[in-house]
């Protein structure tokens, strides 16, 4: 009696683990909606040529399968071509729609994989929202004035106000097309000519002679006073077209999760009911390693600011800059390779080309701030340092403004990191560490920070053999190790003092 | 022969008192209160605490600290707006400069880090290369000094530079009219551009008089030199050309003449083919010469100039007037030996008075000595008594319109301070120059701030044909105003100081070469045409029987600098007042230095005595010469002062610009002139707590730590005999430690490997390293009250060790054993101590014993063979701390940076500027201590990288063996088979401290020879 009375508690535990692993292994499986892993399946394999509500490469995909026969769709999936020469008819057809492209086979999704994607194309949590449609209607002669513009004007003048030329918006309102000919092709000429308004426009620009053009053909320079007549075009809001976006709504089986917590409870408080005092300590146990585990995840993560983006004194978008414009990152770090620090730019290095790029292309955007503040945010560099943007000059007897930038990669005092190690010497890309900063438009924080992520590097990354500083003591640490590339850790990369004194 | 002697390091220790042994036995000697908090029942009841409150307050306090933990500050950053072409944040800049404050001169090159100067280090290359000593290194603190004066001033309230020179030049006028004298009153500036300056305001100003005043005057050897070759110059001495060096009170390693002869000395104390100099001292208290001296002998500052009388008879065989000394045989001695050196010999003299320096500049060109240079002069101590001393007699006078002093402080240092202050209240214009305030420009009407040298331009001319730039480091830190620039101004001069200094040097010194490698080098060399001076004829037979006049009194006077300290200009910087001075190990004072014999033999003995907590203590006296009464003044036994003297160090109680803190000891100054004269002391109620290092982190009462030997075993014995290597039982069978191991051994033979090593023979005790260490790595400055309880922080102490010549053997050898001699020698070996130095860090041991103990793994061993301390892992438990045989280890008590406890440079954030940006500053409750300098190797190794080529000869440094003048201190890879510590693993000299343990120190030292 005494052995079973026993043994039963410890039965019923096990069964109870069983039920347990059981709950967990169904909120797992369940947490994968099928709509979702169609989302995924269909970003990996389908997105590049296909849309959901339009034609790209291949036709749109939204409520296909209202269309067309599920059985043939799987068919048409895994190898159309086969289908195609199976003599199916609709294939041919589908296949003379699309410009006789034929699709790329994909003989390794299996049937459920298909039945998710098109869970997908068919989902109904997919909304519509609707946003206004910009017609960019041109007339091409101003589009290729405005390319003639940029290869050829763009370093002095600019539209509106003056660069180191004077600004060429409505030009053609004020001079006459002919002289504005004769100045483009030679203004050298036109002046010694004797011309009294090509000496006066002389005079009026500090003296200084304009590149002439003799290269441009009287139908490009056409091209560029209609350019210089019309200007950029504005957006204009067709209230026609309607584009759509999609937005995801509520994770379908986040429902499955609340019932596996709802019965871990129930049957928590069920041990704790129960006249068992063995069943209440283990809950008990349960709940305080629980309880233990929570707590210290969190205690763990305190100083760890991973995804940490604070607002910025000046709106300055990363996207822009490195991505867009794809300046090289150590073009404004430039301390990166030598030092230490990486350095946040100093504003003479935004100077260097924000002397002339005073405002931002119309459809610029950063997040949903458009141009307007933009520009304002680009008149902040100009405040601290005092430059003049209508005169092209700094402002005399100016105090300037330090820009207080806000941290974001905060090292504690007691660990020492040098850039110019990971930069010159390894040669890593920013982005190792930084993440994708061309593409944040608000720089954040994209690695953890934390000892172990600088580690686990260290311990995977070999040395840069290159680098002859290494040879005679690579030779010799391998050696001894006994392998054929030395990591960083084995280098010495994972010693305390390497780091922190 | 070094195992029999006995070494000590206080009189405590060699009485075997039972403190000593406690101490020993302890690493942190006091234990914390809590029985004194917790045994306390009256305390506690009455305390309106429960227990049930306490655990509130603890739980609230744990949940505050926890939320607050969860988010953290914002930090901002704020780049430059226009960035400096050559600054790249967090690249160290190197400007090569010179300091030229009156009383320290030599070159330096300035670590600067975004444009804040952080570390002096010599300047290597400069050929007129003083060395840097403590006050050198720690001069960059003074930059930061809170208490600096920040704009100019008239009666005591703020004035602009043009009010200010609108008074100075109106006054200046009205004094020519009168034909009443204008006055400089300055210390020495050794400056060309200045010279020139002064010049061209005396062609305004024809009245113009300069009087150059030392506060620590060499007046009496530069008159001498005058005297025999016509101009005020000191002779120069190279040390490495001499065999036999005799020294009657001149602490050349310390601050005589300028000082900056260690490094030549230094070059001739390590035998080569059995050779090296010898070095023989006579002097009152022990200095740091005394303490390096193959034989030293102590006298009384006047018999001093009997015996230097004597030497010369002895040499010349003369017999000039002259009075017998206790040393008559010693000076036979020497001066057969100075005979036989042949020219390779010289004798110096620190007595200030121009009879005695006559007398050894006889000697020495009886000698024919060759270490004497009187062509390349010095110039750095100029300063002349009798003309200060005419300038207070006029001034009284009222023939003085205008006083302007500069780089000088003579209300502080002056002996007749008071003479002074009545004679400027008769002067019209009164006019200071100061960084900081100091009692003189308490005194006058006018003050004009003045930038520290590393903001400033300038020049100076060391010895004669070695000039010297000064640049600024950085921006004028307050509204100051060069002197030079207000000379420039009076004389209606518009261009600036740098056009002019950078005019004068093209035209008077460059001619023709360039500015900019000068100002880049930081030195400029110009060969001098002549090649001898002809002397003009003394007649030292007058000289003699003046100086035979001098009365022999009982109890004399000495004064000294110490140096920590010096003249006492840079009181206010708290690295200086914590460095233990090398002899007393003393910080935070100065003191009457007495002999045991005549502290014994008072009426009531004066005593020093050790406290419970190891601390010492000392009865106070009042001193009392020539009717000035200094008041008490505590009293510090030293070994080997001279009986029938005392002597107490100059700089200390200065009351003026300095914080309370740093307001330490007494006024020497007003006795700065009675030197040998007699003494009255007066025991006086109370007494005074010292922080005295001495006693503290000495090594569990293990013997053989210290090591040296004789230079006649060393040539004549096998090292075994004189450098034997520990020995272990194994097996029953006598092996050499180094084979015997518990441990798999450190495999030290790949990659780099860093030793440090240590020559105790050419080791002076000097000290720069330990500031420069101080500097390097922030460590904090503790104060009076934490030294005292053994809390001092130095990562890097140089312990002192006094022994006995007098051993059982050596007795036996001379024939006195039994002899009243013998017996003096052995009861009282205190009063005939030599001196060992040895400068102990942690030892990086391969096997350290700190690294199996730490529960946390905080201290751990690198591959390079540092042992490694991870601030930020420590939690405190000291258990390291009492494993660590060599004692090198800190525990931060307290939180030293931004705590009003502790009101020093980390609490200020001018201070703070000071920080070396690539060490962490400790907080509360961890341990830490010398880590090799690794931020200084990794540099070097990143540098190297980034330049793809292995690390070159030579080019791994620390902050010690960079600030190391004489190059005992030596740092390197050992697997690179070209550096020096390479080789000296090998040298026969080489013995690792406490080898028997068994730790394998990566740090070792060779051991003293000893020429007696």
């Amino acid at each position: 009696m005494k052995i079973v009375n026993q043994h039963s508690p410890i039965q019923q535990l096990t069964k109870l683990v069983f039920a347990f692993l059981f709950i967990f292994s169904v909120s797992v499986s369940a947490q994968e909606g099928d709509a979702t892993n169609g989302k995924k399946i269909f970003k990996a394999n389908c997105a590049a040529c296909h849309k959901l509500d339009k034609k790209l490469i291949g036709p749109p995909l939204k409520g296909i399968s209202e269309k067309r026969e599920r059985k043939w769709l799987y068919a048409w999936i895994k190898d159309n071509n086969a289908l195609r020469k199976s003599g199916d008819a609709l294939a041919k057809q589908v296949f003379e729609e699309n410009n006789k492209m034929p699709m790329t086979p994909f003989p390794q999704l299996s049937n459920k994989d298909m039945d998710d994607i098109l869970a997908y194309t068919d989902d109904k949590s997919v909304k519509k929202v609707t946003t206004p449609k910009v017609s960019t209607k041109v007339d091409p002669k101003v589009k290729q004035g405005k390319k003639l513009f940029k290869a050829n004007c763009a370093a002095c003048h600019k539209l509106k106000g003056k660069l180191v030329g004077p600004e060429l918006g409505g030009i053609t309102d004020k001079r006459e097309k002919k002289w504005l000919h004769a100045w483009i092709k030679d203004n050298n000429a036109l002046r010694k000519s004797g011309d009294a308004l090509a000496k006066q426009v002389f005079e009026e620009n500090n003296k200084m002679p304009m590149t002439p053009f003799p290269q441009l053909s009287e139908e490009e320079i056409d091209a560029l006073l209609a350019y210089f007549k019309v200007g950029d075009v504005k957006k204009v809001v067709a209230k026609g077209g309607e584009q759509e976006t999609e937005v995801k709504e509520k994770n379908s089986g986040a429902w499955m999760n609340w019932i596996v917590v709802l019965l871990v409870l129930g049957l928590l408080v069920w041990m704790f009911l129960s006249k068992v005092t063995f069943l209440k300590i283990i809950a008990t146990i349960f709940l305080l390693l629980v309880g233990a585990y929570f707590t210290f995840d969190w205690l763990m993560g305190i100083g760890v600011d991973q995804g940490y983006q604070p607002i910025q004194p000046i709106m300055f978008s990363h996207k822009i800059h490195a991505g867009d414009n794809k300046i090289d990152c150590q073009y404004c770090h430039s301390s990166a390779k030598h030092s230490k620090t990486s350095g946040v730019p100093t504003a003479n290095v935004c100077m260097n080309c924000h002397k002339s790029i005073s405002e931002v292309a119309d459809d610029t955007k950063v997040g949903s701030v458009g141009k307007e503040q933009l520009d304002k945010e680009i008149q902040k560099i100009y405040n601290a340092v005092g430059w003049d943007s209508e005169n092209m000059k700094y402002k005399e007897n100016y105090e300037p403004i330090p820009i207080k930038w806000v941290r974001v990669h905060n090292l504690p005092d007691f660990a020492y990191y040098n850039h110019s190690q990971h930069v010159t010497v390894a040669g890593l890309a920013c982005q190792k560490c930084h993440g994708p900063v061309e593409e944040m438009d608000e720089l954040k924080q994209h690695s953890p920070l934390t000892m172990r992520w600088c580690l686990d590097c260290h311990k995977t990354t070999d040395i840069n053999l290159d680098n002859k500083y290494y040879a005679k003591i690579h030779k010799e640490m391998s050696e001894k190790y006994g392998v054929e590339k030395l990591t960083v850790a084995e280098m010495g990369g994972k010693e305390c003092g390497k780091c922190h004194y | 022969m070094a195992s029999n002697k006995k070494y000590w390091t206080s009189a405590a220790e060699l009485k075997n008192s039972s403190i000593v042994e406690k101490l020993s036995k302890t690493e942190f000697v006091t234990e914390i209160p809590t029985e004194d908090f917790l045994g306390d029942k009256e305390a506690l009841e009455t305390s309106s605490t429960s227990r049930r409150d306490f655990l509130k307050y603890v739980g609230f306090t744990t949940a505050a600290v926890s939320l607050a933990a969860c988010e953290g500050p914002v930090i901002k950053t704020i780049p430059y707006l226009n960035k400096p072409n050559d600054i790249i944040p967090g690249v160290a800049d190197y400007y090569a400069t010179a300091i030229a404050d009156g009383f320290d001169f030599a070159n330096v090159l300035v670590k600067v880090r975004e444009g804040r100067p952080i570390k002096i280090n010599p300047n290597k290359e400069a050929t007129s290369n003083n060395g840097t000593n403590a006050r050198v290194q720690a001069s960059v603190l003074s930059l930061y000094d809170n208490n600096r004066l920040k704009g100019a001033l008239n009666n005591k309230k703020a004035i602009n530079y043009t009010d200010f020179d609108k008074e100075v030049v109106s006054v200046l006028d009205q004094v020519n009219t009168n034909g009443k004298k204008i006055v400089f009153l300055t210390g020495t500036m050794a400056s060309p551009s200045i010279d020139k300056l002064l010049v061209e305001f005396k062609a305004k100003y024809p009245t113009t008089e300069h009087v150059i005043y030392d506060a620590v005057s060499e007046s009496g050897a530069v008159d001498a030199f005058e005297t025999v070759y016509g101009t005020r110059a000191l002779p120069n001495y190279d040390f490495s050309k001499a065999d036999v060096i005799v020294s009657v009170g001149a602490d050349f390693l310390g601050d005589w003449q300028g000082g900056g002869y260690e490094k030549g000395y230094a070059a001739n104390r390590v035998p080569k083919h059995g050779k090296m100099s010898k070095h023989i001292q006579f002097e009152t208290n022990m200095s740091l010469t005394g303490a390096n001296a193959d034989k030293r002998f102590a006298l009384k500052p006047s018999e001093q100039k009997f015996a230097l009388l004597n030497l010369y008879n002895a040499i010349t065989g003369q017999g000039l007037t002259s009075k017998t000394t206790p040393q008559d045989a010693a000076i036979k001695d020497a001066a057969t030996q100075l005979k036989a050196a042949n020219g390779k010999a010289v004798v110096v003299t620190g007595i200030q008075d121009k009879n005695a320096q006559l007398i050894a500049m006889a000697i020495n060109d009886a000698l024919q000595s060759q270490a004497v240079d009187l062509v390349n002069t010095k110039n750095i101590r100029q300063g002349n008594d009798a003309k200060v001393a005419q300038l207070i007699t006029d001034m009284n006078a009222g023939t003085v319109g205008a006083i302007i002093i500069n780089q000088a402080n003579p209300v502080y240092t002056l002996a007749n301070s008071k003479e002074f202050v009545a004679g400027l209240k008769k002067v019209k214009l009164t006019l200071a120059f100061a960084t900081t305030p100091t009692e003189t420009t308490k005194e006058v009407q006018l003050v004009n701030a003045t930038p520290h040298y590393l903001e400033s331009w300038g020049d100076v001319s060391i010895t004669k044909g070695t000039y010297s730039l000064m640049q600024p480091t950085i921006n004028k830190l307050f509204d100051t105003r060069q002197f030079q620039e207000a000379l420039l101004s009076w004389t209606g001069n518009t261009t600036s100081y740098y056009n002019y200094l950078k005019n004068t040097w093209n035209v008077e010194i460059l001619k023709g070469q360039s500015w900019n490698n000068a100002l880049h080098n930081g030195t400029f060399n110009t060969v001098s045409e002549e090649s001898t001076r002809t002397p003009n004829t003394v007649d030292l037979t007058a000289v003699a029987s003046a100086l035979a006049k001098t009365k022999n009194n009982a109890l004399e006077l000495a004064v000294y600098t110490k140096v920590g300290l010096g003249d006492g200009q840079q009181a206010n910087n708290p690295w200086l007042q914590e460095l233990p001075d090398p002899i007393t190990r003393t910080s935070w004072d100065n003191y009457l230095l007495i002999s045991r014999a005549d502290a014994e033999s008072w009426d009531e003995n004066l005593k020093n005595w050790t406290v419970d907590n190891g601390a010492l203590n000392g009865d106070l006296v009042d001193v009392t010469v020539d009717g000035i009464t200094i008041k008490n003044v505590p009293v510090y036994i030293q070994p080997g002062q001279a009986k029938g003297t005392v002597a107490l160090a100059l700089g200390y109680g200065r009351t003026e610009g300095v914080q309370k803190e740093m307001m330490t000891g007494v006024n020497a100054y007003p006795l700065v002139n009675k030197v040998g004269a007699n003494v009255t002391i007066t025991k006086v109620a109370g007494e005074h707590e010292f922080a005295c290092v001495q006693l503290q982190h000495t090594m569990m009462g293990r013997d053989e730590i210290v090591n040296e030997t004789s230079l006649a075993d060393f040539i004549h014995k096998p090292k075994q005999a004189w450098n034997p290597s520990p020995k272990f039982s194994l097996d029953h069978q006598e092996v050499d430690v180094a084979e015997t191991d518990l441990w798999e051994k450190f495999d030290d033979t790949i990659g780099t490997h860093f030793n440090l090593s240590i020559d105790l023979a050419t080791c002076t005790g000097c000290a720069a390293c330990v500031i420069a260490c101080h500097t390097e790595n922030n460590v904090p400055v503790v104060g009076k009250k934490e030294i005292r309880v053994s809390r001092d922080m130095h990562w890097l102490r140089i312990d002192r060790y006094y022994t006995s010549e007098m051993t059982k053997e050596r007795g036996e050898e001379e024939g006195i054993v039994g002899s009243g001699k013998y017996f003096e020698a052995q009861t009282h070996p205190e009063d005939h101590p030599e001196v060992s130095f040895q400068p102990v860090m942690c030892q990086h041991c391969s096997h350290a014993p700190c690294e199996t103990v730490c529960p946390v793994a905080a201290t751990s061993h690198g591959r390079q063979g540092q042992n490694q301390m991870a601030y930020n892992r420590c939690v405190g438990t000291r258990y390291c701390a009492n494993n660590c045989p060599y004692r090198v280890r800190r525990f931060n008590w307290f939180q030293y940076a931004q705590n009003s406890e502790f009101n020093f440079n980390m609490n200020n954030d001018l201070g703070r500027m000071v920080l070396n940006p690539d060490v962490v500053v400790r907080s509360r409750g961890v341990m830490e201590k010398c880590s090799m300098c690794i931020q200084m190797t990794q540099a070097t190794i990143l540098q190297a990288k980034k330049e793809g080529r292995p690390v070159k000869t030579g080019e791994f440094e620390t902050a010690c063996t960079n600030a190391c003048s004489t190059g005992a201190m030596r740092f390197g890879d050992v697997n690179n088979h070209d550096e020096k510590v390479a080789k000296l693993q090998e040298d026969d000299r080489t013995f690792k401290l406490l080898e028997f343990v068994g730790t394998q120190p990566n740090v070792l030292y060779q051991l003293k020879v000893r020429n007696s």
